[in-house]
């Protein structure tokens, strides 16, 4: 049965005190991973009240990425470290420095062999994800912004078919690489998620925040936000720009009108019926994007900025985490619902 | 018996000596004044000598506007649910530590004093601003000078060629709330206000006028103007006068701006930034004599993205503030000179979901370096979490009164608009000591 995204529903919904900024789900389970802004990562069910069963704690900062290989979890630290944890007994594997700078973001492929890691020291690597062995180090964006402020490297993707690879910085610059001999194949820009006040405040904001390579691997979601004219708040629209990566042709922009903020997360069916786009600003969203229509299938307030996802085997069940709250949604259709 | 339109200053015996006339007078530095042996045995009294050691005290203001975050500067919280994600490094100073986005300053912090228990209760950056500015809450019926116009008026020279008091505000966001304010010492005392660059606007005479009309134009409007004012007792008239009487001497002042003066080297160490680039303006005119410069650096006001606002921010003014406190050092004037990091308000302990940080008045840091104060302190402390003042909470009164002390300015001299006695602080502030060389 597919997924609706007409149906879309919050089932349960979660409070608490931190913020979190990664989540990864055992596979065919509610059991979810959440790195949170207490250093640690935390297990728990939601369907089950969020009775937590398990902790693991040696991170020395927010915890911003997080993933599952195997019968490990990864998780990667704006304290530049990234650790491997034995799931069943929360004991740390091995934790190793891995960047220089936070790490922002941890990505696994989908053979689960690789894993990549991108840190504001502007520098994406590439681990084996068993044995952690270094295997490849990207370098393809510039370490400062035109006006020589550091620079952010916020998101990374693999491509469905395992090929590819996506980096993304503050800028809105873009490099793909190809995942075997770590070479930049090519490179995007998308300076209208960046914004870079000369005038009246004199500091920036903004960047490419998520990614993510369509089904058929042949082009590159962007999401971000579009140019804000108060940079104290994330005071626009959320934006997604999607291109064909080969040709370097925009073929989507999408800002919507509704949804202010940041996308943090982009999610392709891979039937190709749909993206959804998650994030937010003091609030949250998420939206349903039909490509071939160029048109919003759905969208809804989400009852808090959402930072991170995961997506069950169905297609049908979204797990967030974000600030102050984990919440499931579904869109199942109605016979399904339950 | 004082009189109130000269704005005597009186020493501490309680002789009271009109101090511009003695200074404005001789229209001297210090080694013209060496060479009058009247003037020598002059200071063989106490009171002139403390006044002439006075004069050489200068300040440099770094105007942190829109209200930088104490947590990722000064006072952080690491591991605190409030603490944010960045850790706290230790400083030169055993036991204490700030912001690792602050390494330099980590390491220069012999000479500077850390207030960590400002609670100034105003959290709007217009009431903020005025009263980081002030020192005071504005009245309706008086206007109060700034800081940077008493630090004139007290440490400035009456016949000087440079400007007494210089602010630069670059953004235009807040520069509104930052606009300098004379109050009732009158107009002489406002400052040159750059906008646009470093660079003061329309100071060099026109090519059109030669230097012998721009001589008479002003020998003109002198004329005039005393014409004018002829039975007419009007502190604005005359305030006004006292300003035109100063314009040659502004003018000449222009190649003060000019950073291209400076060694390459010394240009590269401030950095490319406009920040630094001003901070290096300010320098120089603080060597040049300047008593008050102030150096904004707009707008921290990080609702949304706190964090990566203040990695921009903060390493840009971790670079600057050390570049200057080291180049002061070196050129020996740090002694003499004080350098205030300061905003109209901190940034709230909790985060919000934009991870942003809010505006924050209760319980915030700022920091004092060099003239006449206890390097390396730390003064007050706030809970766990960062919420509240638990020790040595001070407002801004007791801040401003301890900057005048560490100056040689008695905080609680007063001033005199007509017969009415006006302190230049409020009655019964006291000065946090233990910050005070």
């Amino acid at each position: 049965m597919p997924s609706d995204p007409s149906k879309l529903k919050i089932v349960k919904e979660l409070n608490r005190s931190d913020i979190l900024f990664s989540l990864a789900r055992l596979p065919a389970t509610n059991q979810l991973f959440v790195g949170s802004s207490d250093f640690a990562i935390h297990s728990l069910d939601p369907m089950t009240e969020g009775k937590e069963s398990k902790q693991f704690t040696g991170h020395q900062s927010y915890v911003a990425g997080l993933t599952l290989a195997g019968d490990q979890l990864i998780s990667g630290a704006y304290d530049g470290r990234l650790g491997w944890w034995d799931v069943e007994t929360q004991q740390s594997i091995r934790m190793i420095d891995a960047h220089d700078k936070w790490i922002r973001g941890v990505e696994i492929s989908p053979d689960d062999q690789f894993i990549s890691t991108v840190s504001d020291d502007m520098v994406c690597r590439v681990w084996n994800a068993q044995t952690s062995e270094m295997v490849h180090e990207l370098r393809g964006h510039a370490p400062q912004t035109p006006t020589r402020f550091p620079s952010m490297l916020f998101c990374s993707a693999f491509s469905p078919d395992g090929q590819l690879l996506a980096t993304a910085d503050k800028v809105g610059h873009v490099v793909i690489w190809d995942v075997q001999t770590g070479s930049e194949l090519a490179t995007l820009d998308a300076p209208g998620m960046y914004t870079w006040d000369p005038k009246q405040r004199i500091h920036s904001i903004g960047g490419i925040r998520s990614l993510a390579f369509t089904p058929d691997s042949k082009r590159i979601a962007c999401g971000g936000i579009g140019q804000i004219g108060n940079v104290d708040h994330l005071d626009a629209l959320a934006r997604i720009e999607i291109f064909d990566w080969q040709t370097g042709e925009r073929t989507h922009e999408l800002a919507g009108d509704t949804h202010k903020g940041l996308v943090e997360r982009l999610v392709f069916d891979p039937e190709g019926n749909w993206l959804f786009a998650t994030g937010g600003d003091h609030g949250g969203f998420i939206k349903f994007i039909d490509l071939e229509k160029n048109e919003i299938i759905k969208q809804d307030k989400a009852p808090m900025h959402v930072h991170d996802v995961a997506i069950n085997e169905q297609h049908d069940t979204i797990y967030a985490a974000g600030h102050g709250k984990v919440i499931v949604w579904e869109l199942k259709p109605d016979e399904t619902t339950g | 018996m004082k009189s109130p339109q000269r704005f005597l200053s009186e020493n501490a015996s309680g002789q009271a000596f009109n101090r511009r006339s003695f200074l404005g007078g001789t229209s001297l530095g210090a080694s013209a004044i060496a060479s009058n042996m009247t003037i020598l045995n002059m200071l063989k009294s106490p009171a002139l000598a403390e006044e002439l050691k006075r004069q050489e005290k200068r300040v440099i203001l770094l105007w942190l506007a829109g209200g930088p975050s104490q947590l990722e500067t000064w006072d952080p919280k690491p591991g605190r649910p409030t603490g944010g994600p960045f850790r706290s490094i230790q400083t030169c100073l055993p036991g204490v530590q700030i912001s690792e986005l602050l390494p330099a300053m980590s390491q220069r912090l012999q000479n500077t004093a850390i207030i960590r228990s400002l609670n100034t209760k105003i959290a709007d950056h217009g009431g903020g601003a005025t009263l980081m500015h002030l020192g005071r809450r504005d009245e309706p019926n008086v206007k109060y000078p700034d800081l940077g116009a008493v630090i004139a008026r007290e440490l400035g020279r009456a016949n000087s060629t440079v400007p007494d008091y210089v602010t630069f505000y670059t953004a235009t966001e807040g520069r509104s709330n930052a606009l300098g304010q004379a109050g009732f010492l009158g107009a002489r005392y406002m400052p040159m206000f750059l906008t646009t660059d470093s660079k003061p606007e329309n100071l060099s005479r026109r090519e059109t006028i030669s230097d012998v009309d721009h001589r008479d134009r002003a020998e003109l409007q002198k004329l005039l103007s005393e014409r004018f004012g002829r039975g007419r007792a009007n502190a604005t008239l005359a305030s006004h006068n006292e300003a035109y009487s100063r314009v040659r001497g502004l003018m000449a002042s222009e190649e003060l701006f000019n950073i291209e003066q400076e060694p390459q080297a010394v240009r590269d160490k401030y950095g490319p930034s406009l920040f630094g680039q001003q901070a290096l303006v300010a320098r120089r005119l603080i060597e040049a004599g300047t008593p008050f410069v102030k150096v904004s650096r707009a707008w921290w006001d990080s609702h949304g993205q706190n964090f990566e606002t203040h990695l921009e921010l903060v390493a840009e003014l971790d670079h600057v503030m050390s570049t200057l406190l080291d180049d002061l050092e070196e050129r020996g004037l740090l002694e003499h000179t004080l350098v205030i990091t300061l905003g109209e308000f901190g940034r709230t302990p909790s985060i919000n979901p934009s991870l942003g940080r809010d505006h924050f008045a209760s319980a915030w840091s700022t920091s004092l370096t060099g003239c006449g104060i206890k390097g390396g302190s730390v003064y007050g402390a706030t809970d766990e979490d960062g919420n509240t003042v638990k020790d040595g909470e001070i407002g801004a009164a007791e801040l401003f009164a301890t900057i005048y002390k560490a100056l040689g300015i008695n905080p609680h001299k007063d001033y005199f608009v007509g017969s009415r006695p006006l302190p230049l602080t409020d009655p019964g502030t006291e000065t946090v000591a233990e910050v005070l060389a």
